[in-house]
């Protein structure tokens, strides 16, 4: 039997997931210079997209492609928008999050009723008979696991491939880019484009994953606090995953003390996560300025 | 020192920050003239015309892809609003807390600083007026009321503003990102103050705030259905234009967005001023959310403010942060706003259609974006 501590660790390890993906898209699009605040549209296409998937074809797999796909459509109209016809980033993003609200409110309405088979749990071999760590870690849907792998995969790639070089290059000084004979607007939009994806499966993992279900404006304002975690995280891949389990945790503390009978307000306690990601936000603020890639320090500071 | 570094990297063109609009040359009929002089600037117009077009199409398109018929649909939207004198009043008292939110957005873009959080601004400024609405009661007479619960709603919303300015200059917090957060936030305590505290013990189990006393409640002007709120938010309107346009603060401000660094040598005190907007700001959502309350909806209620801060954000976008112009975008987005509970009868849609069209208007400057530099 698993007492709340544990509890909140598993399911902070499961709902900090929804999180980890969009925010190391959006560590991907910023390293390369482009915020995206559409973080939050692109999770809501994308939960949306693997629900509907999910629930006509009887498979969730097929849902979390679509979800990767309905994310990176909008990424790439962010991408087109900031890069080619040069919008004001944080806007473009916010339009495209309401846009999304929109679209998914009114093609979610006949999925709201319909159920979905949601990826299967799996219990890792021998790790996940580990005590204590096994059920944290390895007793979880299978997008669990391959998050860690993605956060190695984008540490690796940023820092040891020749692609990454070119990407941070891009993000810190594009001229130089361009002088280097790269197209530094190509890469941008290829970074948010790709980003945006990977928060359509953080979307894929809230609908078909954790929650099981669609509702309108299901995501609640997370792909916000994933683009917060990338800010206090300092554009660094393995801070991002504690930031986004930080999270994770903060929300499952919520559900893990209502169960246990605390008498706080519930609303109270949904404003937990939200509160731990500012507080996190403030904490690390400063250290993190310095570090912040070049280009981006700009469209953060001033925009209109 | 990465602030000295901004202004070089301000060359570069790729994806980076567009110089300020809010800085414009003549009136905007001689800038009409003067982009029209040649057939270059036909051109431009046709393109911008254009776009608009497209993006309204793109909306006809994707209610016919929901099996509706998109004529019948800018029909019905029109009548709700506009063609129906039943519907103006409706238009008119639901832009004051857009109109106010959006005015919250402008002033601080002026002095560079992006406030996405007039939905949590407007909610702490119905709270604060619902909690002073409802102690006061029949205790005092109307204008009293009116003037504690605003008072109270500015204080109220001017605080959940500047705090995130305080986080800005001091921490170097992204305002964007902690004003979004805070939204979360503000809609939580006011569930919790109407799920438990607050909650009205003879509205029978609904989450709903005690109703305000005939005493509080905004008079309607004329015998209408128009209430007070209106007029209020259009002298504030006309207020915060002149302020910004004769007003010392309302320069300084401009000269801190157009070029912090500037603006720190020639010795004007930026972080006191970049707070001051966000005050200035929230006080003013604050505001909306005290008259929209104390005019049109009477009691809080949950989702009660029908995301009017996140709308009231593209409206300042759209109006360009021209106070006056934010006020005529927020009357438009209002008459689509209003539309929504008939194409939810007529059509069977989600309420939340209407924000497909209003993103959508919105998109077409964003995609004008590199045009109109060149343009004016």
């Amino acid at each position: 039997m698993m007492n709340g501590f544990e509890e909140a660790l598993t399911s902070g390890v499961e709902g900090g997931t929804i999180i980890l993906f969009p925010a190391l898209g959006e560590l991907i699009g910023e390293r390369a210079g482009i915020v995206n605040l559409g973080t939050e549209g692109c999770m809501l296409s994308g939960a949306l997209a693997a629900y509907a998937v999910g629930a006509t074809t009887g498979s969730a797999w097929l849902g979390v492609i679509a979800g990767f796909f309905a994310g990176s459509v909008v990424g790439f109209a962010h991408g087109w928008l900031v890069v080619k016809q040069r919008a004001d980033q944080l806007a473009s993003g916010l339009v495209l999050w309401f846009l999304a609200i929109g679209v998914t409110s009114v093609i979610g309405t006949v999925y709201v009723s319909q159920s979905v088979t949601p990826l299967p749990i799996l219990k890792v071999p021998v790790l996940g008979s580990v005590p204590w760590l096994g059920p944290i870690l390895f007793q979880h849907d299978p997008l669990v696991y391959a998050s860690y792998f993605l956060v190695a995969i984008v540490w690796w790639a940023l820092y040891r491939t020749r692609a990454g070089l070119v990407l941070r290059a891009t993000g810190e000084r594009p001229g130089v880019v361009s002088v280097a004979g790269r197209r530094p607007d190509l890469v941008q939009i290829a970074a948010v484009t790709l980003g945006a994806g990977l928060a359509g499966i953080g979307g894929a993992q809230l609908s078909v994953g954790y929650v099981d279900s669609w509702f309108d404006d299901m995501t609640n304002g997370y792909g916000f606090v994933a683009v917060a975690v990338v800010l206090f995280a300092a554009w660094r891949p393995i801070v991002v995953l504690f930031g986004a389990y930080l999270f994770g945790i903060a929300l499952a503390s919520a559900s893990v003390l209502e169960a246990h009978g605390v008498q706080i307000n519930q609303y109270l306690l949904d404003s937990l996560p939200y509160l731990v990601t500012l507080i996190a936000l403030v904490a690390f603020a400063r250290s993190g300025r310095s570090r912040a890639p070049e280009g981006l320090a700009l469209a953060l500071s001033n925009t209109s | 020192m990465t602030l000295t570094q901004e202004p070089a990297a301000a060359k570069i063109e790729v994806g980076g920050a567009p110089g300020d609009p809010t800085i414009s040359n003549g009136n905007p009929f001689d800038r009409l003239t003067r982009a029209l002089g040649d057939a270059a600037g036909w051109k431009r117009l046709g393109v911008a015309v254009g776009v608009y077009i497209v993006c309204l199409g793109l909306f006809g398109a994707f209610v016919a892809s929901q099996k509706a018929n998109p004529f019948g649909v800018y029909q019905s939207l029109l009548d709700s609003s506009i063609f129906s004198t039943g519907s103006v009043p409706a238009v008119l008292v639901r832009a004051v807390p857009i109109a106010l939110a959006a005015l919250a957005v402008s002033i601080p873009a002026r002095a560079g600083l992006v406030n996405v959080g007039g939905e949590g601004q407007l909610i702490i400024g119905a709270v604060a007026a619902t909690g002073v609405g409802v102690a006061l009661g029949q205790h005092v007479p109307g204008p009293l009321g009116w003037v504690a619960m605003a008072l109270a709603a500015i204080a109220c919303g001017a605080v959940w503003a500047g705090v995130a300015g305080l986080l800005r200059v001091t921490v170097g917090a992204n305002e964007a990102v902690t004003t979004l957060l805070m939204n979360f936030v503000a809609n939580d305590i006011m569930l919790y103050l109407l799920y438990q505290p607050w909650k009205d013990p003879t509205g029978g189990g609904q989450p709903e705030s005690r109703p305000l006393t005939s005493n509080e409640v905004l008079p309607k002007i004329f015998g209408s259905s128009v209430n007070l709120g209106v007029i209020v938010a259009l002298v504030v309107a006309i207020g915060v234009y002149v302020v910004l346009k004769r007003s010392g603060w309302g320069f300084a401000l401009r000269v801190v967005g157009g070029n912090q660094e500037a603006a720190r040598r020639a010795g004007l005190p930026v972080k006191t001023l970049k707070v001051s907007a966000m005050l200035a700001g929230g006080g003013l959502a604050g505001l909306g959310g005290m008259l929209y309350l104390a005019g049109t909806q009477l009691q809080l209620l949950p989702g009660g403010t029908l995301d009017y801060g996140y709308i009231a954000f593209l409206a300042a976008f759209l109006g360009r942060h021209d106070p006056l112009k934010v006020v005529l975008a927020a009357l438009l987005f209002s008459a689509i706003a209003v539309g929504a509970p008939g194409l939810q009868l007529n059509y069977g849609f989600d309420g939340n259609v209407v924000d497909v069209l209003l993103a959508l208007i919105v998109c077409a400057p964003l995609v004008l974006s590199g045009y109109r530099r060149k343009a004016f």
